[in-house]
């Protein structure tokens, strides 16, 4: 035991705890954010036209706007 | 040396190794990568219903997964008046009230299937009801963290994850009301989780102003994304699964990219410096609706970062945000007892 210094057995399991996890995510790989960043443009643009808050709703196809209109049952 | 100096070490040596190998790929920002695409049109909503019926603040709010069922659109509400409300957005009507045991609810969830409802708060417990007998009846009392439960959501009918102010996230097997497996490394109360489009992840937001991205089947935390500069109180996965989204206690939110295993993007303005309190998506991933401290909801480009507009209307500070599946509205939450439909 080093002199001043008292480590409880507790402290020591989480510093290893933390070292293990650094390890792990240390061995990620990662790609550049230029390709990633590519393919999260790609995807908004492939989805934009069927993303009615972006393209907006005609008044006519909005199930919220209150309809004068009688319904066929 | 002694052990707990070999670990210091090692451990600073491989903080500097992730942040080199960071700095390494960070070859652009989102913005950059994004400036030949088209702005975002300004984007101006209107509250198509007012869901009134709470008696006290809103802390929660969940659409239905398969929302549009007989012509009606589910969600679930949770209000600080001990009720969870299930509501038809598009009448406004309400479908059902479930009292409460312990009315300092902070969370609320709808299964998939349509079957079950959780709800969750200071009772430190998650309560999962089912809505399909005559009379909606407790199914199970999920007990076992130590701390408030801030968030949960059901997987299916089985199995439901949950993150508590206890710094774990769990899930349980309802059936037995038994936690299967306890994800472990927040150092501080998780406040908000996400399920990843295919399932097999979820990520967490906390305290220790860290998102984490988890494996559901092995348990272990596979990333953590830092940033913030403090509490992240919601979270959320862009749509194609490889990026995620979260908001804070900073006033701002960010883009962090699985793949890059960093932050792209932040969504800040200077005059803002209230929290982000919950955020949604668009379907496309193209706008994020957020919730502020200040009684606002701003819309964020999150390709380009800018505010594209601002949903107004709510008498005090937005609680709760989600889009349905369909993209066809967002909702809004707030301590002001209703929740507003927009589109």
């Amino acid at each position: 035991m080093e002199a001043g210094k008292v480590c409880s057995s507790n402290s020591v399991l989480q510093a290893r705890r933390a070292v293990e996890q650094l390890r792990l995510e240390a061995s990620l790989e990662r790609i550049r954010i230029s390709v990633a960043a590519t393919q999260l443009v790609q995807y908004c643009q492939e989805h934009g036209r069927s993303d009615p808050l972006l393209t907006g709703i005609a008044a006519s196809s909005n199930p919220f706007k209150d309809k004068k209109t009688c319904v066929l049952l | 040396m002694g052990e707990m100096d070999q670990m210091k070490k090692e451990a600073e040596g491989l903080k500097s190794q992730i942040e080199a190998a960071r700095k390494a790929a960070a070859d652009t920002t989102l913005a950059d990568a994004a400036s030949g695409v088209a702005p975002a049109p300004r984007v101006q909503l209107k509250t198509r219903k007012t869901l009134k019926g709470h008696l006290a603040k809103i802390y929660a709010m969940h659409w239905a997964t398969d929302c549009r069922l007989d012509h009606a659109m589910l969600m679930v509400s949770a209000s600080q008046d001990g009720k969870l409300i299930i509501w038809d957005a598009f009448s406004g009507n309400k479908i059902n009230a479930v009292p409460l045991k312990s009315s300092w609810v902070m969370t609320c969830a709808y299964a998939p299937s349509g079957n079950l409802v959780a709800s969750g708060g200071l009772d430190n417990m998650c309560t999962v009801y089912n809505l399909k007998t005559p009379v909606v009846k407790t199914v199970k009392e999920l007990d076992a963290h130590t701390g408030y439960l801030s968030c949960a959501r059901f997987l299916s009918d089985t199995e439901i994850l949950t993150a508590s102010g206890d710094t774990t996230c769990a899930l349980w097997d309802i059936e037995t009301g038994k936690q299967k497996t306890v994800f472990l490394n927040h150092v501080g109360d998780c406040m908000c989780l996400a399920l990843s489009p295919d399932m097999n992840m979820f990520i967490s937001g906390a305290c220790d102003s860290l998102a984490k991205l988890w494996d559901i089947r092995d348990g272990t935390c596979k990333q953590t994304f830092q940033g913030h500069t403090s509490d992240i109180n919601a979270i959320s996965f862009f749509p194609s699964g490889n990026a995620v989204v979260t908001g804070s206690d900073d006033c701002t939110c960010k883009m962090y990219d699985l793949r890059s295993d960093q932050e792209v993007i932040s969504y800040q303005d200077a005059q803002l410096n209230s929290g982000v309190t919950s955020l949604a998506l668009s379907v496309s991933g193209r706008l994020i609706f957020a919730g502020y401290d200040d009684f606002n909801c701003n819309i964020w480009d999150s390709l380009k970062g800018e505010k594209v507009g601002v949903l107004s209307g709510h008498d005090n500070r937005v609680s709760c945000t989600g889009v349905p599946q369909d993209g066809m509205c967002v909702c809004t939450g707030s301590w002001d007892s209703f929740l507003k439909i927009w589109n």
